[in-house]
């Protein structure tokens, strides 16, 4: 048993299964994101647990304590909207303190509550300005500290960032996890951005279709993504369909080149399964056990890294290299050696 | 979360009792002339009551009159205001709203007072002069619901563009305003003068005082005079407003399908 | 030469609405022969005409203040009560019919009602023994009145804040909600704080319409009841030549009122509305 269960829980809209079985223990202090396409169900497993929609069937559990049947008044649980959702009718200072006075806390307590919340989100000077005065990374802010100053058991934010800036929204981002961190509190972080998911959670979890593909650690999910949907959903791929020769040994046939990579491969032979390569897998000429030959075909400079299209065959392949002072991007027309390691190749049964 | 829904249902209930009542007992009593059984004798009397068409029609031709006025008045100056003196919109808006702080009876009598047959324009002095002042008066009265409506149309559409292009085109101000600028705010020109025409039809104190045969003072004079007759002209002048603001709405609901939405 | 532009508007209001009331105002301060006087604003509290300016304050009051309540609650019950959409839409539709049905009409109507022989007072009578009379209810009464005014204040109250209330996100609501507020707190604090400004207006908008209204009280009661607009009417009707400069300080009057109430409004909103842009 974890901090907070969510177990079987199930959600329809009419005819509309939104949420199908869905599981997952969430640690204390730790932070999960759900990550997916708009529709999976990511928002509304959140609503759920936040008491706004009730589920059709299944348990939200907190140290044990099933949540289902209460009120979001009686939960005690943050949350953050991604339109900020500040009261417009109050300061900063009010908007901070509307949960601790509903809760009938003692005025002087408030007032220092709220200005140790100001001071972690690093707005102290603005307590007395109404929230259109403020930007819009500031009034999320105020928003998390809105959410934060009631203690609650359980941090919820819905997209908090997908209305601002790409800017703020990296910075912000940051900040979030930081002072996640600082006060330990369990949060779930809703999102479609696989960027912002990966850099800032404890765990991922990836959504499709209102069920929960794959749950794993950033690391995890990137490099060994169970599923086609999370492989392509979470950074960018090449995927090539083989057919398996020998299932023991992994020897697989893509087109009429054989491929060993020498572990076995959960399929039957004959079977259909899918190779999957992330663009940095490879290197053009580098170490690794298998090498392709490929004919360049498009070179975009990017800075850093320069992305490189070849085709293999009838496969075409993106490859992202480090960019070299000493070491120009091939021409476009010629031929280059592609190393990669068979590792570093994900086989995709589903 | 429950979802309680007696309490809505209920208020909705009451207030529909509220409004519904009234117009069953217009209705009903309206049918009552004939001793022991519903029959349309009122309506009947009233339709053949030679007084009854004539301020009828009189009232109608001033409305008509005062609509007139009024989309010549408002449209030009609302398009200008927003087109060339933003600054001045407060000012304006500020004036078309006065009517609704000053009490009618209140400008008839200043009316009275200022164009009396001894003043400057005395508008007073001829049957003409007077049913002009009466138009103008109404136009006053509607002055606010139509400049807000078609204040708001003119805010859908890009008028700056639509003169600039009509200028590039050749176009006068006069073309550009009753060619370019009024079609495209039909919509709200038409409920601003449907409105106008609710408001003009039953009105009583600016008429009464002016001392004009309109169909207001004429339904004092049958209320006080008639029992069932009243109910079948109130029945009427109910329809009449419900066929105004029901055009209202078909106008502006089939606008929403054809052209862009205001 | 854009001020051209509005010359025609300008020349309008200036003769149909500013002159005339400018002319009121300073007839209110002047003599027949043209001096200046305080003596008609100082004749206005002869008991007649205060006591009519008191009861039309009252009765403008009374309707707006329960107009706001009642097309609140309903505006309310429609818009946010979970109640069909076409409830909703009908409701609005009929308001705009509503707010529009004033004057003569609508008094025949309250008459053909709850008159001495108006249908709900039989029927309730006759079926359910409740003599409405008997037990002190009178149509030509304040009360009356004010049951009449609220039959075009209440629908002007809905169409004016139903838009208000569309305003109200739902993301406030479940702020308050997961912030730990009850649905009490929750409009206390946020909701009613910030409808609090068009309800103020509406309040204001809903006093003038029935201070100046004069058409229903005049076809209910035949301009025997005593509130401003009928004195002045008849004023003007009638004993002009007794006074003649006394209708223009009951106009002024009528006028200071309204601005007084609209000056409120104001200032109030001003003060509520600290956090609007």
């Amino acid at each position: 048993m974890a901090y907070l269960d969510l177990l079987h829980l199930e959600k329809s809209f009419g005819p509309n299964r939104v949420v199908k079985d869905f599981n997952i223990g969430i640690e204390q202090g730790e932070f999960v994101s759900l990550l997916g396409p708009s529709g999976c169900g990511k928002t509304t497993v959140l609503r759920m647990v936040a008491g706004f929609e009730a589920p059709n069937s299944g348990e939200i559990r907190i140290s044990g304590v099933d949540l289902v049947g209460s009120r979001p008044n009686q939960r005690n649980i943050g949350m953050v909207f991604q339109s900020y959702a500040l009261f417009p009718n109050l300061t900063v200072a009010q908007n901070v303190a509307f949960g601790l006075s509903v809760a009938g806390m003692k005025k002087a307590q408030i007032a220092e509550r709220v200005a140790e919340m100001l001071d972690l989100i690093g707005l102290a000077d603005l307590g007395q300005r109404f929230p259109y005065e403020l930007s819009g990374g500031q009034q999320q802010r105020v928003a998390l500290a809105r959410a934060l100053a009631v203690r609650p058991k359980v941090l919820l934010l819905d997209e908090p960032l997908s209305a601002l800036d790409a800017q703020i929204r990296v910075t912000l981002r940051r900040e979030i996890r930081a002072i996640q961190q600082r006060l330990g509190i369990t949060t779930i972080f809703v999102t479609h951005d696989q960027e912002e998911a990966l850099s800032i959670s404890d765990r991922v979890v990836v959504m499709n279709g209102g069920l929960a593909d794959q749950i794993g650690t950033p690391f995890d999910i990137y490099n060994h993504p169970t599923t086609r949907f999370v492989a392509e959903f979470v950074g960018t791929l090449n995927t090539f369909d083989v057919v398996v020769t020998d299932p023991d040994t992994g020897t697989v046939m893509m087109g009429a080149t054989s491929l060993v990579l020498n572990r076995p491969v959960a399929a039957p032979k004959g079977g259909k399964v899918t190779l999957a390569m992330r663009p940095e897998a490879a290197s053009l000429g580098g170490a690794g056990d298998l090498t392709l030959t490929g004919r360049v075909e498009d070179v975009q400079f990017l800075g850093a890294i320069i992305r490189i299209k070849a085709n293999v065959g009838a496969h075409q392949l993106t490859l992202d290299i480090f960019n070299r002072a000493d070491m120009p991007p091939p021409a476009i027309g010629s031929a280059v050696p592609i190393s990669l390691s068979t590792h570093s190749l994900v086989v995709l049964v589903k | 979360m429950r979802t309680a829904r007696f309490w809505p249902y209920a208020a909705f209930l009451c207030g529909l009792a509220y409004f519904i009542i009234p117009l069953i007992g217009m209705f009903e009593f309206s049918l009552r002339k004939r001793r022991g059984v519903y029959s349309l004798d009122a309506y009947t009397s009233v339709l053949t009551d030679p007084q009854f068409q004539q301020t009828f029609l009189y009232s109608l031709f001033m409305a008509l009159v005062a609509i007139f006025i009024g989309v010549l008045l408002v449209v030009p100056t609302a398009y200008w205001v927003r087109l060339r003196l933003p600054k001045l919109r407060p000012v304006v808006e500020f004036v078309t709203l006065l009517p609704l702080v000053i009490p009618p009876v209140v400008l008839a009598f200043g009316y009275i007072r200022l164009f009396n047959t001894s003043s400057v324009v005395p508008f007073l002095g001829s049957e003409f002069g007077t049913n002009i002042l009466l138009s103008c008066g109404y136009v006053v009265l509607a002055l606010p619901y139509m400049y807000r409506a078609v204040d708001t149309g003119l805010r859908a559409i890009d008028i700056l563009t639509l003169t600039e292009a009509a200028q590039g085109l050749g176009a006068s101000w006069a073309a550009i305003i009753f060619r370019v600028i009024l079609p495209n705010v039909r919509v709200a020109v038409a409920s601003g003068a449907f409105l106008t025409f609710a408001i003009v039809i039953g009105e009583y104190v600016i008429s009464a005082l002016l001392d004009r045969p309109a169909f207001g003072p004429y339904l004092v004079w049958i209320g006080s005079n008639k029992a069932y007759e009243p109910s079948a002209l109130a029945v009427m002048t109910f329809a009449i407003t419900w066929g105004c603001m029901a055009l209202i709405q078909v106008i502006t609901q089939f606008s929403k399908h054809t052209r862009t939405p205001l | 030469m854009n001020w051209l532009g509005i010359v025609p508007f300008a020349i309008f209001a200036l003769l149909f609405l500013l002159l005339p009331t400018l002319n009121i105002v300073l007839g209110a301060f002047r003599t027949q022969q043209g001096g200046f006087t305080l003596d008609n604003i100082t004749n206005l509290a002869q008991p007649r005409i205060a006591t009519a300016f008191w009861v039309s304050i009252k009765l403008s009051f009374a309707s707006a203040a329960i107009g706001c309540l009642i097309g609140f609650i309903l505006a309310t019950a429609v818009a946010l009560g979970g109640l069909p959409r076409w409830i909703r839409q009908s409701t609005l539709t009929f308001s705009g019919v509503a707010s529009n049905f004033a004057g003569v009409p609508l008094s025949f109507a309250f008459i053909a009602t709850l008159g001495r022989v108006g249908i709900l007072t039989i029927v309730l009578r006759d079926v359910f023994g409740i003599n409405l009379y008997g037990l002190g209810f009178n149509l030509l009464s304040f009360w009356g009145l004010v049951l009449v005014y609220l039959y075009f204040q209440i629908p002007l109250m809905i169409l004016i804040i139903t838009p208000a209330l569309d305003g109200l996100r739902r993301e406030w609501r479940e702020a308050a909600a997961i912030l730990g507020a009850t649905g009490f707190q929750y409009w206390r604090r946020v909701a009613l704080p910030i409808l609090w400004p068009s309800t103020l207006g509406t309040m204001a908008l809903l006093f003038a319409n029935s201070f100046g209204a004069i058409a229903t009280a005049v076809a209910l009661t035949g301009s025997q009841l005593s509130i401003v607009p009928i004195v002045l009417f008849n004023q003007i009707r009638g004993d002009v030549l007794q006074d003649p400069q006394l209708g223009y300080a009951i106009a002024f009057g009528m006028i200071v009122v309204t601005a007084v109430t609209n000056l409120i409004y104001i200032v109030m909103r001003v003060r509520s509305e600290r956090w609007l842009k």
